[in-house]
């Protein structure tokens, strides 16, 4: 028996590499929210006929950026895990760059009058008062402790 | 001279470092190293890679309002150089900084609290489920007493 080798296996996965090549590059999350606007949706569900695409470009499926060979295969593709998966993800609203920026700190001041957003510690002071709140109900009743180790 | 940060990881990007990726509708992404360079091409979402910024935050791991965070701004309008304004700006930055790493090592020993109690308790636990695998037939017998005596004080109390 052979052990098979665990570690430098990504740089020879050929199949993901080819997956992210730029020129197979996918539609990303927030383009797609965009095509589901309501004067995008009509105009690519009713995409005139292209021989070059799967199916004459005919059974397109909006969420997954994906066309289909025939309606089967698209009601097929819509029962499926990867499309719910997809449904799911497009419920939120997607990535931006203000929201990596603010994650660091970082917002804009155009020069208008703004009004503080905060003022002191406000996290540390709200995750305070929860630990408090939360040491006070376990202080007062020592007995119903076991019960929760039950759970 | 421009700072920007990071779309996957939050950090900040010197100019001459990492990649900047410009998408076939013109947006561009700018990235800092490889390693996020290769997060964004596999699709994944940052706020739900554990090592972002973005992710951090969204979870409640780290101060997300706070005062301190009011003074980093991109700001559209330029300034005109002056020299007591940048030396007081300057103050200002290191003193902002160290009310800001206070207030973070506050924050996380608030978010630690109670730890090492309830590692206690699951320890003392998982040691009374498996007593009879680590000690002598004695031992067990002694613990199991105890075990019943804390219990009945439980009930008393």
């Amino acid at each position: 028996m052979v052990r098979i080798r665990r570690k430098r296996m990504h740089c020879n996965n050929k199949e993901l590499h080819h997956r992210y090549k730029t020129k197979r590059r996918t539609k990303d999350l927030d383009q797609i929210q965009e095509d589901l606007q309501p004067g995008n949706r009509e105009r690519l569900l009713a995409l005139p006929v292209d021989e070059d695409l799967p199916g004459l470009g005919q059974h397109y499926c909006l969420e997954c950026a994906k066309h289909h060979i025939d309606e089967a295969a698209l009601a097929r593709h819509r029962h499926g895990r990867e499309h719910k998966r997809r449904l799911r993800d497009l419920k939120a609203p997607a990535y931006t760059q203000k929201e990596a920026e603010a994650a660091a700190g970082l917002t804009t001041d155009s020069g208008r009058p703004t009004t503080r957003s905060a003022t002191g510690p406000l996290s540390l002071l709200l995750l305070k008062q929860k630990n408090d709140v939360a040491a006070q109900q376990s202080q007062p009743a020592p007995a119903p402790a076991p019960a929760m180790d039950v759970e | 001279m421009r700072l920007e940060k990071c779309y996957f990881c939050s950090s900040t990007v010197y100019p001459g470092h990492g990649t900047m990726f410009v998408r076939n509708d013109g947006k561009g992404f700018r990235f800092c190293r490889s390693k996020c360079h290769k997060n964004f091409k596999m699709k994944r979402n940052p706020r739900k890679v554990r090592w972002t910024k973005a992710f951090r935050k969204a979870a409640g791991k780290e101060m997300t309002i706070d005062s301190t965070f009011e003074f980093e701004k991109r700001r559209n309008i330029p300034v005109r150089y002056d020299r007591n304004l940048m030396g007081t700006t300057i103050k200002a930055m290191k003193r902002v900084q160290e009310i800001r790493a206070r207030r973070e090592r506050a924050f996380f020993k608030q978010r630690m609290a109670g730890n090492k109690e309830r590692e206690k308790e699951l320890d003392i636990r998982e040691i009374q489920k498996g007593i009879h695998l680590v000690a002598t037939p004695a031992v067990a017998a002694k613990e199991i007493q105890k075990a019943s005596e804390t219990s009945k004080q439980m009930e008393l109390d």
